[in-house]
């Protein structure tokens, strides 16, 4: 059930063209798309990146016991690290509220945190171009504190986190349109 | 007793009779009077276009450097008030340079209100400007002045004399030899860069003051035109800097942990409104530029930004969503309750108040659209002064007359100036990339 | 007393013929006089003032026979009432006595001889008794004469003393109606004193009355003075249209000049909606300006001038052909400029 909306979620930010920049392995530490923004470039290989979630061999009854909850520990890791793929999150306008189905993301990078203590992740919070500028880096802020929040109740420890907020001034999408702002209202994790 | 009285309510009667008589008499003396008073029409509306003026073409005398006409800088400035329309020269049927060859008739018979003659006059490294305005209608002289400049700034000339213009017609000082600070925004290559810029009112005589990869944001000037201050991530953070202009020394003077963001200068000069989110979120502080003290003036769970003090330096203006949404509040002193002042719709931000404290500039979501309005701080009454939908950043000229905001023109940001009370727009000329946040200076003397 | 004095009367009744039960009667009925009398004198029945009791006596004095007169004087009705009573009682005793006599007279017959017998003893008695009788009424008229002529004295001291109250009562009174006089006299004058100012205010409250009517029909006067007026208008215009083609003209051509001022006028941008500014302009009859006068100013500059201006800036007034109403209205007016609604 959750594997089925994790792949809806997934196959929509995929579709969107937002995985800027992932390497595709998302076992390694990422280097951020930080400071490169969106450009079209990256946007092509990200297309591409299409994680192999495939879990058809999963129910082969001809496993052993043994083998079967190690494949399923592994298809679970595998699980959570094509969930890491997403790094980030929507809002809505004039919102800090994590929607429901960011949670399961969320959660994933909190427990990757927390079993990688040296693992630090920069939560960046942007703004669509509505409103005034400096509102909206307020609640970019805003949005990003409530990720940051979000991943320290779920495992991450304090000292892993940094937050900044742009506002509107590093939009993922040029234009003005309802789906450029509701790509542009976004917290981005940059780990590092 | 009983008689008494009624003597005394008969008495009583005749007396409103009497009175009546007299009140009668009275309209009778007044209305028999119109035959014989005056007719009074009363004029309550004015024309709802901009003044005709026609500014000559001065005559030149010397070496006068070629490039822009200082009566072609005054026309341009007296059409972006909104509040005059100037003559095209190729319409004029003479071209005066002195009062004596002005022929009022002719004017009047192209519909002008007020004739700009003047000559310039080059001595060493000096241009002089002989100037005279006259009403044409009343065929009066109103204003009659010499002004100079050295030979490359000729442009401060002609604001000056723009300046002189605009008070002898309106009465109120002329704000065109004030100065903007702007932020472009260039992306080539998908590489942006940031450009803190300082011009003239007409956007001309552009100087890149800060150049950066990262954002710049909100240019303020200081009361005595001589420093902004902004918000720069050059170092990959928010941070607040003071940037003397003339040196182009830099201070930063907030860098705290969280925000940096929406310095505003106290009109002494002294202190700095901010908006900073180190003790947890957005929040505004009250900083002493010299020790660097802050003292946080608001306190609530919601944001608080875009501090701004109101004209008598004591009270300021803030936006905060402590409502829902953002709106404008008001607190009359640093400690005083925050009144909220906005109520037209669901999103009222970034407040700008006048000089002389009667009105409040501010953005206003209308219909998915972002407009300036405005609102009388005496009737609270609101008004909407922008026809474009996606305005940001008002900025109000020194003097109150003009406003400038950031709009959207074919998807790149352009600054337009508008007279305050909505009068016509005038687009400033359009530079590559976006240009946004504009700032008007103070008068400087 | 009363039942003791009828039964006296009662038992004196029946020998009405004998002189001597007369005598016996006379004498009990002098007695019951006298007892009722001083019965009827009682201070508690009657205030005894001395003329009553005087009164009481003096018919009692010259003719002491008629003594049932007296019993008649102090209450009649009672009396009258007592006599009823007497008479009826007496009817029935004389029936009674009627069958008695019957009777008696037979007994009369039988003691006759012995009565003759002892009538000529009994006459000397009678005499004897008669001589006494006559002796003492002799001594009772004489008493009765002393006693009435005491009566007499006192009554004409009392008279005299009465005369003497009188007169002090005459003088009291005289002195008291003098004071009486007086004081209605006083009274009076007061009476009149407010009659007079009543009058006097009721002359002033007339007076003003009329003066306010004056005024009242002076004012009224002049109500319909200019109703006649109005109506002399309305006829005037009624009749010959001219007077409201005028105005109706001169409207006309007041909302033309309103609207080409209008446009002509430029508020200048210090102008506040609380500036006033007046021109008092002449006008040629060609319709162009001849003069203009700033009557009133609104206090800034800028603003009478962008009055001024607009006033100047017309070439032509639009004015009606008609001279009357040009000259009527627009020879001469006044324009005033106040911003209702600034931009």
């Amino acid at each position: 059930m959750n594997v089925s909306a994790h792949h809806k979620l997934f196959a929509m930010v995929m579709s969107l063209g937002l995985i800027a920049g992932c390497s595709s392995t998302g076992e390694t530490t990422e280097d951020g798309a930080y400071g490169s923004d969106v450009s079209a470039v990256d946007q092509e290989g990200g297309s591409t990146v299409y994680g192999g979630d495939d879990d058809g061999g999963v129910s082969s009854s001809e496993m052993s016991e043994e083998q079967r909850r190690e494949a399923e520990a592994r298809a679970a890791r595998a699980e959570e690290a094509a969930m890491r793929e997403i790094t980030t999150f929507y809002f809505d306008f004039d919102t800090s509220e994590i929607k429901a189905d960011a949670r399961d993301v969320l959660v994933a990078h909190a427990r990757f945190l927390q079993a990688n203590p040296g693992q630090n992740v920069r939560i960046e919070g942007h703004a669509d171009e509505r409103g005034t500028k400096e509102y909206n880096l307020a609640l970019g802020e805003r949005r990003a504190n409530a990720i940051e929040r979000f991943l320290i109740v779920n495992g991450a420890s304090r000292g892993q986190t940094e937050t900044i907020s742009y506002g509107e001034e590093k939009p993922a999408v040029m234009g003005s349109s309802e789906s450029a702002w509701a790509q542009n209202r976004r917290v981005e994790l940059v780990f590092q | 007793m009983g008689n008494q009285m009624t003597n005394r309510s008969t008495t009583g009667i005749t007396r409103i009779g009497l009175a009546a008589a007299w009140f009668l008499m009275l309209v009778v003396m007044t209305a028999g009077n119109p035959a014989n008073a005056e007719l009074l029409i009363r004029i309550t509306e004015g024309a709802d276009s901009a003044i005709p003026v026609a500014v000559v073409p001065f005559s030149e005398s010397g070496q006068i450097p070629s490039g822009d006409k200082v009566s072609n800088i005054v026309r341009d400035d007296l059409t972006m008030s909104g509040e005059f329309k100037p003559l095209p020269p190729e319409k004029m049927l003479s071209l005066p340079s002195k009062g004596d060859e002005v022929y009022f008739r002719d004017w009047r018979l192209l519909g002008q209100r007020y004739v700009l003659v003047g000559q310039l006059t080059r001595t060493g490294d000096k241009i002089e400007a002989r100037y005279e305005l006259f009403d044409v209608n009343r065929e009066e002289r109103i204003l009659g002045a010499t002004a100079s400049s050295s030979v490359n700034s000729t442009r401060s000339l002609a604001h000056h004399i723009s300046d002189k213009v605009y008070e002898a017609i309106t009465g109120v000082p002329g704000a065109f030899s004030t100065k903007l600070a702007y932020v472009t925004l260039q992306r080539s290559g998908g590489e942006p860069m940031y450009r803190l810029q300082v011009s003239d009112v007409d956007g001309k005589r552009a100087r890149v003051r800060l150049e950066s990869d990262e954002p710049i944001l909100s240019p303020a000037w200081s009361p005595d035109g001589k420093r902004l201050a902004y918000v720069s991530f050059e170092t990959g953070k928010p941070a607040i800097y003071i940037h003397e202009l003339s040196s182009g020394n830099r201070t930063r003077v907030a860098d705290f942990r969280g925000l940096n963001s929406a310095p505003a200068w106290s009109p002494d000069g002294r202190s700095l409104l901010l908006t900073l989110s180190k003790d947890g979120n957005a929040e505004v502080y009250k900083m002493d530029i010299q020790s660097r003290s802050l003292k946080r003036l608001t306190n609530h769970w919601s944001i608080d930004t875009e501090p701004t003090w109101d004209h008598t330096g004591k009270g300021f203006f803030f936006t905060s969503d402590r409502s829902g949404g953002p709106q404008i509040y008001h607190k009359s002193s640093e400690d005083a309750e925050p009144r909220r002042i906005t109520f037209g719709s669901r999103y009222n931000a970034r407040p700008r108040p006048d000089d002389d404290g009667k009105y409040v500039y501010y953005v206003h979501q209308r219909d998915q659209a972002f407009h300036i309005a405005r609102t009388n701080l005496q009737t609270e009454e609101e008004t909407i002064l922008t026809r474009t939908g996606s305005d940001e950043s008002p900025s109000v000229s020194p003097n109150g007359r003009m406003l400038i905001y950031a709009t959207k023109q074919s998807g790149d940001s352009v600054l337009t100036v508008i007279a305050a009370d909505g009068g016509a727009a005038y687009s400033l000329p359009a530079s590559e990339g976006d240009v946004r946040e504009p700032a008007w200076s103070p008068i400087v003397k | 007393m009363r039942g003791h004095e009828r039964d006296v009367t009662n038992t004196g009744q029946p020998p009405w013929k004998s002189p001597v039960a007369l005598s016996i009667l006379l004498h009990g009925l002098i007695l019951g006089v006298a007892l009722t009398g001083w019965t009827w004198t009682d201070p508690s029945e009657d205030p005894p003032p001395p003329s009553i009791s005087a009164r009481l006596i003096t018919p009692n004095e010259p003719e002491p026979s008629p003594v049932t007169e007296p019993v008649d004087e102090p209450d009649r009705d009672e009396e009258r009432r007592q006599e009823e009573e007497r008479q009826r009682k007496e009817e029935a005793e004389r029936r009674k006595a009627e069958e008695e006599r019957e009777r008696e007279e037979a007994r009369r017959i039988q003691q006759e001889k012995e009565r003759k017998l002892e009538q000529k003893r009994q006459e000397e008695a009678a005499e004897r008794e008669r001589e006494q009788q006559r002796k003492a009424e002799e001594a009772a008229r004489q008493k009765a004469a002393a006693e009435a002529k005491e009566r007499e004295r006192q009554k004409a001291e009392e008279e005299k003393r009465r005369q003497e109250e009188a007169a002090r009562k005459a003088a009291e009174e005289k002195r008291r109606a003098e004071e009486q006089r007086r004081k209605e006299e006083a009274e009076r004058k007061a009476r009149e004193e407010r009659e007079r100012q009543e009058a006097e205010r009721k002359r002033k409250e007339r007076e003003r009355r009329l003066k306010e009517q004056q005024l009242e029909a002076l004012a009224e006067e002049a109500q319909q003075e200019r109703e006649a007026e109005e109506r002399r208008k309305r006829e005037a215009a009624a009749a010959k249209a001219r007077e409201s083609q005028m105005l109706s003209e001169s409207q006309k051509y007041q909302a033309l000049i309103r609207e080409r001022l209008s446009q002509a006028w430029y508020p200048p941008s210090s102008a506040t909606e609380e500036m006033t500014a007046r021109l008092q302009i002449t006008l040629l009859p060609t319709g162009e300006l001849a003069s203009v006068k700033l009557v009133s100013s609104s206090g800034n500059t800028a603003f009478d001038n962008s009055a001024l201006g607009a006033v100047k800036s017309l070439n032509r007034y639009p004015i009606p052909d008609d001279r009357d109403t040009f000259e009527k209205y627009f020879r001469q007016f006044t324009i005033e400029f106040n911003p209702r609604r600034l931009r």
